[in-house]
């Protein structure tokens, strides 16, 4: 058990000793790489690791009689996972989300400290010794806080109410509701029911499964399947219509979208937002073919009302290309992210 | 003899008056519907060769055109008159407070059912009669309640009729088969009520209390039946059936009423009606419990306000599952009604929605672990309530994680797009499955705790019992998060389908876990008794905060459903022309929520205070104290 404890009051250690590091900027945010593909449980995984580093250093401090009494632990735990998100993700959170995750953090910390009444009556003995002011000390922070608390709060109102130059904070919608069908070049098409003509397997039937079956690998890398490769002459159906959807891609869209699709084009930080970056699972992977093939084809002018502030400058793409163009160039975008089309059965 | 004869005589005669009292809409429409057929076919004849068909825009099935269209309203005091007001603001007020006292009232006698049950079926005596003297107080509450609903009932009735005449004309004459059954089944529902409340003294004992019981049910399949034809309407509006594209009705009733969406919503209303009214309960028991002047008092509210809890916990943790189907169904029926949902304009208040479901499950973890502190012997869990707490946060910091996030421009730009690359993948389906398991798993792993807090298993498999429960936790978080992360790398209609395992996963830890520590806690060794009454305040404001969160996130959750419609009255059929077709913002719908909310508490509190009055003009009854126990119940009503 001393054991256990004593490997993860190192681990406590070293990280906070590289988290103060990133805070006071002598070490870069990522000395320990997000890595992708992996991010998400990374970052769950590190906060995990400092838990129980930090539940290792409690120990090994309490045994050396130099325990942290709870009112700080908590407070420190707070700061911990507010310093955590600010300095050591990126790119950076925005403030909004991280506020979110600061109140829940503030009340689960909350909940922590106040799990039972042993544990509650150590967290607020500090407080009660200070309203108490039965040292010398104590009445000190009281009249402190009797003079800060007001002024700070005051800060905080004049601060809030101070007329701003700042740009407001957008509430953007980004996958605003299709209509339920859309024309293009004449024709009209139902979004809950068409389907890519292209989509086909050799013999030239639509196949969902066949398709699915060659797209890349995701994860790091996103390596072709073998037997799968588009630009082979050979193949016939899907990989085919990729190879022709390719072209279109880079003639057409990869100024914008990049040459790996993540919406990092060469044109693409002339804009803000940024293209959409279509290898993040919050584009494509959640959409239907037909969503795209509607937002491919109107462009950001023909979004909806629903797509406020239409912060898109995306080419209504049926001025440019036709109806086989614009499905095989979808093909070929699901194609190079890994990614499937949502489909309903 | 004589006497108790003629009670069983009257018990049976108020079964039979209720049963009656059920069927008699059924009876009464018989003769409407066939007269209303009659006439169809008649009108049909008279037309002769002109009988115009139609087609079911859901069912897509022929049939004859019987109903008038959906009229084209213009804005004008013709279809549109108003107050110098928004219409659409006193209409919402008028339908949130009838639907809170509605939910109300049909949750708690299903409650008064499980607890007299209880009471029927425990051997012990003393804690026989606590139950029943529960479910009598519980019945009580809801008798002010219920007359306060069929007030609201009737206001938003009137509402209807004056600021939107065009539209309520149309939807009474679609549903005119069904009307008055409804109206009728609110006559027998009242009846029922009166006898099953002012019969609790005369039919207390033996077989005189298994009629009574009886009478709970027929009560509350009335309670149910009225709430899914009111909930048709409702399917109606979001999903349209039984009409041609002109809103022509076409005959077929069953059409009209079995819509898309009804099913998914009557099990979400009733889970939901129930975790509502276990929270307005044991948010009673908490006021109650914080005015308590005596131990007792605080002993009985404690007790109280933990069985209205589990009670309410137990309808919430399946709630999210089928919000999960009714989802499901939205997008299976109108995609774009789904993106905008939960993808589109809506999607925000979807974040606000799994904030409130985080903070359900927050307060009842931390309601529970509180509790754990009138047991001896529960101390050994104290400390590992942290990891529950980091697991809790996780799980709940995931689920509210955004995908459309709010930033200035300025941040947009230091992000490098709309999407972060970590967060990001929180913001998601799958990821979101996988935190409301997390949390509901952990939610499950407290109650099993609190369960076996004052015990020690005496079995002899007792350590085998444990490091399997150990193992079968881990194992089902494992599965749980690994099939969240899976999610990410699989064809959509497959994700979709990854939640099954998910929620059996839950609900294997949920029935397996609960079986397996009762078999374990059988004939266990016990550290303390229980000592109602010993627990903290905090415990009590967790309750309140419970029921609160309830209450806003139904009324959060009515908008949603409601203004997903966007400009129409009935979805595709019959436009909104009013000057109100617009969503509101955000922030207007949440101030015009809390309104809802703080005026539906007020209202409530009224109802309370007036219970309170019934029960100080009971007789006095002789109360013996014992310390440390609950009081005992008085012996009549």
């Amino acid at each position: 058990m001393k054991i256990l404890m004593s490997l993860g009051a190192l681990v406590g250690a070293l990280g906070l000793l590289l988290l103060g590091g990133m805070i006071f900027d002598v070490v870069p945010s990522n000395t320990v790489r997000l890595i992708e593909g992996y991010m998400p449980m990374q970052m769950l995984f590190e906060v995990g690791c400092y838990v129980l580093g930090f539940t290792g250093l409690s120990y090994m401090l309490n045994a050396m009689g130099l325990g942290i009494p709870r009112f700080w632990q908590g407070i420190g735990f707070w700061i911990f996972l507010m310093m955590y998100l600010k300095y050591r993700v990126y790119p950076p959170i925005p403030f909004s989300v991280r506020a979110m995750y600061g109140t829940v953090a503030l009340v689960t910390v909350f909940m922590w400290v106040s799990a039972n009444e042993e544990d509650w009556k150590k967290f607020k003995q500090p407080i009660m010794n200070v309203l108490d002011a039965q040292t010398g000390m104590n009445r000190l922070l009281r009249y402190m806080y009797l003079v800060l608390l007001p002024i700070l709060i005051g800060g905080f109102s004049f601060n809030a109410m101070m007329p701003k130059s700042e740009e407001p904070i957008e509430l953007r919608t980004v996958h605003p509701a299709p209509p339920a069908s859309t024309k293009v070049h004449g024709k009209t098409y139902v979004l809950q029911t068409s389907q890519s003509p292209y989509r086909v397997n050799p013999e030239g039937k639509y196949d969902q499964e066949y398709s699915n079956a060659n797209i890349v690998e995701q994860g790091m890398g996103r390596l072709m399947k073998p037997n799968a490769n588009p630009w082979d002459e050979k193949n016939q159906g899907y990989l085919k219509y990729v190879r022709e959807g390719g072209e279109i891609f880079f003639q057409n869209c990869h100024f914008c979208h990049g040459d790996n699709l993540n919406g990092r084009g060469l044109h693409a930080f002339a804009f803000n937002p940024i293209p959409a970056n279509f290898t993040d699972p919050g584009t494509i992977a959640q959409l239907q073919e037909t969503f795209i093939f509607w937002r491919v084809a109107k462009g950001g002018i023909g979004l909806p009302n629903e797509g406020f502030p239409w912060a898109s400058v995306m080419p209504p793409w049926e001025q440019h290309l036709t109806v086989d163009e614009i499905w095989k160039v979808i093909l070929f975008e699901y194609w190079h992210t890994g990614y499937y089309p949502r489909t309903w059965d | 003899m004589g006497r108790v004869i003629g009670k069983r005589l009257f018990s049976i005669m108020a079964l039979c008056a209720m049963v009656g009292l059920l069927l008699l809409p059924i009876v009464v429409a018989l003769p409407s519907l066939a007269l209303g057929e009659e006439a169809t076919a008649g009108g049909a004849k008279k037309e002769g060769a002109t009988v115009e068909k139609g087609r079911d825009v859901y069912y897509k099935t022929e049939g004859v055109v019987v109903g008038a269209p959906a009229p084209k309203t213009t804005d004008g005091p013709k279809d549109y008159p108003r107050y110098n007001f928004e219409s659409r603001v006193l209409l919402w007020f008028a339908n949130q407070q009838h639907l809170y006292y509605g939910s109300f009232v049909l949750a708690v006698p299903i409650f008064c059912m499980i607890i007299e049950f209880m009471g029927v079926v425990t051997k012990d005596k003393a804690l026989a009669k606590r139950y029943d003297q529960l479910a009598y107080d519980f019945i009580k509450i809801s008798l002010t309640a219920y007359s306060l609903t069929a007030v609201l009932g009737g206001i938003l009735i009137f509402t209807f009729l004056t600021l939107y005449p065009a539209f309520f004309s149309y939807l009474s004459s679609v549903f005119r088969p069904v009307m008055h059954i409804y109206a009728l089944m609110f006559v027998a529902e009242s009846g029922t009520l009166y006898i099953y409340y002012y019969g609790w003294d005369k039919m207390k004992e033996g077989f005189l209390k298994w009629i009574h019981l009886s009478m709970s049910v027929v009560l509350n399949i009335i309670g149910t039946l009225l709430m899914f034809l009111a909930n048709s309407w409702i399917g109606f509006m979001m999903s349209p059936a039984g009409v041609d594209e002109q809103g022509r009705y076409l005959g077929n009733i069953w059409h009209v009423i079995h819509t898309a969406l009804w099913n998914p919503l009557n099990l979400h209303r009733i889970l939901g009606n129930m975790a509502f009214g276990g929270g307005v309960v044991a948010a009673y028991a908490a006021y109650k419990f914080l005015a308590a002047k005596t131990d007792e008092d605080r002993a009985h509210y404690d007790w109280m306000g933990y069985i209205a809890m589990a009670l309410g916990v137990a309808f919430l943790i399946p709630l999210p599952f089928a919000g999960y189907w009714l989802m499901r169904e939205v997008y299976a029926y109108r995609q774009q009604m789904g993106i905008t949902l939960m993808g589109g304009l809506l999607a925000w208040l979807f974040i606000i929605q799994a904030t409130m479901i985080g903070i359900l499950f927050l307060s009842t973890n931390y309601y529970l672990w509180q509790a754990m502190g009138r047991m001896r012997g529960a101390e050994k869990y104290q400390r590992y309530i942290k990891y529950l707490v980091f697991l809790l946060a996780c799980g709940y910091m995931v689920f509210i994680t955004p995908h459309t996030m709010v930033m200035t421009p300025a941040e947009l730009k230091a992000m490098g797009g709309q999407q972060h690359p970590v967060l990001g993948n929180y913001g998601v389906m799958s990821a979101k499955n996988g935190g409301i398991n997390v949390i509901i798993t952990t939610t499950v792993l407290s109650f099993v705790w609190y369960m076996r807090g004052n015990k020690v298993s005496t079995v002899s498999w007792a350590k085998f019992g444990n490091i399997f429960m150990g193992v079968f936790f881990t194992c089902a978080y494992f599965n749980i998060i690994g099939l969240a992360v899976y999610g990410y790398y699989i064809p959509a209609n497959v994700r979709v389908g990854l939640s099954v395992p998910q929620v059996t996963t839950t609900l294997s830890c949920l029935f397996f876990m609960f079986a397996l520590n009762s078999m374990m806690m059988k004939g266990a060794k016990q550290m303390g008794p229980i000592e109602w009454g010993k627990i903290s305040a905090r415990s009590q404001y967790a309750l309140i905060m419970l029921a609160t969160a309830f209450t806003w996130m139904m009324g959060l959750m009515g908008y949603i459903r409601s203004s997903v419609r966007l400009f129409w009255h009935v979805n595709e059929i019959m436009r909104d022309n009013s000057p109100w077709a617009y969503t509101h913002t955000v922030g207007f719908a949440a101030n015009m929520i809390s309104a809802n909310v703080l005026f539906f508490w007020i209202s409530i509190l009224f109802v309370f205070w007036l219970g309170s009055l019934t029960a100080k003009k009971a007789p006095a009854e002789v109360k013996v104290a014992v310390p440390g126990s609950v009081p005992q119940p008085v012996g009549s009503h």
